[in-house]
């Protein structure tokens, strides 16, 4: 093998092996909230507009957004976008407020009792209450 | 009561009593700004008739035109607290009147009354079909466009009044229901309709892949601002043919719309399909059945699809003993004419592909059959019968 084309490769397959490495994601909700513990497909139903009770806080698009919306939606960022813009056109839901960080969505969370968001575990203190491991 | 009921229901108990504490601490008003838009390129294999949406006033032909699929729609929404919102909608783009002109779609103020229940007040998107409130929005269509043999019906986007909508879960399924009331003036190419005593039910299941949706539009309407029309009923009175005029009044006209429809995204297998009865007291606005069904298939960002649809009349398509000789021949072939609702089926083949972030390419071509008539094609040439094929390219956005 051509040696100029092995490192490439070993890069290539790094990159590969990357979402296996990637954050564990934990869902979390304002510590004076009183919920404790939620499955996926709830935590979905916010994030899909599906449900109101909670106030969804989303990441811009990027790889945590993507893996969050495969794992727990079950969709591609796309499909979801597709899913707001069908509630926030017909005027029954507005769309979340979109974060770039897990540091400004643990912030939101912390701020509003309602709120409902996805950080990095590594990120979790305090401030934010997890309710969820995204397996 | 299973675990996962249990969780919820305490869920929504402990979330309710928060969002009074909530309502207490708010922090001003907020205003969101958001819009949707398609840009697109339409064109047909032929120039002996011209392709439209339904309500447009001219439509394209062979030349490669934007006015039939492009629109641009921008949208504020104030939420001024918990518990009361506004919202308007602009939306441009070409329809009875033939140029690109801006319409309040919607404006109105809603209410949220608790968890479960809101009333809205003001224009309204009117529910009469299953995409009705967002059929204007590309990006959150598979479809190019909404199939013409259901979605030419009733030509009504908006209703002025009062609506009450109810949304709950039950367990896994999510029911919401919006029931309506108002009135609606449309403009039509050569005339106009006021809707009036309007009654509408939306009811929409949905439970993980699947949505099942039932609407039943009611109303009163009469059609205006049409001299011919209403010439050729004063003409028939005169000539004797009072029985005929009988049939076809042009005031204060029941009429019902009656659909069913189902959406299923599982597994990248994409399905939608819709069936509609019309039913009226006149014979000019025609009773039928129309439906279609579209299937797809998603690989990744790319989802190929095909449709299905086809509409039956279900009123006669002709009078019987009007004169078909003599001086009054052609007054006869202008009301068969006018009871003839138009016929047509559509294949259509098509492909979405998500190529960046809210933005979305679709390209189809439609093949439409026009069947005992010129089906729904306007400016047609005369005896205009044929198979024509419609192809289309559009970028549609959201922001």
């Amino acid at each position: 093998m051509d040696k100029r084309i092995k490192p490439l490769l070993a890069a290539a397959m790094m990159c590969a092996a990357l979402p296996a490495l990637a954050a564990e994601i934990v869902v979390v909700v304002n510590p004076k909230n009183p919920a404790s513990r939620m499955f996926s497909e709830q935590a979905a139903q916010f994030f899909l507009g599906k449900s109101t009770l909670f106030t969804p806080i989303e990441h811009t698009e990027g790889p945590l957004r993507n893996e969050f919306s495969q794992k727990v939606l079950g969709k591609d960022s796309a499909q979801v976008k597709a899913q707001w813009s069908k509630l926030v056109f017909t005027g029954k839901g507005t769309a979340p407020k979109e974060y770039g960080s897990s540091a400004e969505v643990k912030k939101a969370v912390a701020a509003d009792v309602q709120a409902i968001g996805y950080i990095e575990k590594s990120a979790v203190d305090d401030s934010v209450k997890v309710i969820l491991t995204v397996q | 009561m299973t675990m996962k009921r249990m969780c919820s229901a305490l869920a929504a108990l402990s979330a309710a009593s928060f969002a009074i504490q909530a309502g207490a601490q708010e922090s001003g008003p907020t205003v969101t700004i958001s819009g949707f838009g398609t840009a697109a390129l339409t064109s047909t294999d032929t120039n002996d008739a011209e392709f439209i949406r339904p309500n447009q006033a001219s439509g394209v032909k062979k030349d490669w035109r934007t006015g039939v699929d492009s629109n641009f729609g921008i949208q504020a929404t104030v939420k001024v607290n918990d518990m009361i919102s506004f919202t308007g909608q602009g939306l441009v783009r070409k329809d009875a009147i033939d140029h690109y002109r801006a319409q309040a779609a919607w404006a109105f103020a809603k209410f949220k009354i608790n968890d479960d229940f809101s009333v809205r007040v003001g224009r309204m998107g009117a529910p009469i079909y299953m995409i009705s409130d967002f059929r204007n929005v590309g990006y959150a269509n598979t479809m190019l466009r909404p199939p013409a043999e259901v979605y030419r019906q009733v030509t009504l986007d908006s209703f002025d009044g009062v609506d009450l909508l109810y949304q709950h879960s039950f367990g896994d399924t999510a029911l919401s229901v919006q029931l309506g009331t108002g009135r609606a003036d449309v403009d039509q190419p050569a005339q106009n309709i006021e809707f009036r005593k309007m009654l509408l039910l939306h009811v929409v299941a949905e439970n993980g892949p699947f949505t099942l949706r039932f609407g039943r539009a009611q109303a009163d309407f009469s059609v205006v601002d049409n001299p011919t029309l209403t010439g050729l009923v004063t003409t028939l009175r005169t000539v004797g043919l009072g029985s005929v005029a009988n049939m076809m009044p042009l005031n204060d006209v029941k009429g019902t719309f009656t659909s069913v429809g189902g959406t299923m995204d599982w597994k990248n297998v994409v399905l939608q399909a819709e069936y509609a009865m019309r039913r009226t007291d006149t014979l000019i606005v025609h009773d039928t059945n129309s439906w279609y069904a579209m299937a797809g298939y998603r690989f990744g960002k790319v989802l190929p699809y095909y449709y299905h649809g086809s509409i039956k009349q279900k009123s006669d398509r002709s009078v019987a003993g009007l004169p078909t000789t003599g001086p009054l021949a052609p007054l006869g072939a202008g009301v068969n004419n006018l009871a003839k609702a138009a016929l047509q089926t559509s294949d259509a083949i098509g492909v979405r592909w998500d190529f960046y972030k809210s933005l979305a390419l679709k390209v189809q071509v439609d093949h439409i059959k026009p069947k005992d008539g010129p089906g729904a094609f306007i400016n047609t040439k005369p005896g205009f019968n044929e198979s024509v094929n419609v192809y289309a390219v559009a970028l549609d956005f959201v922001f």
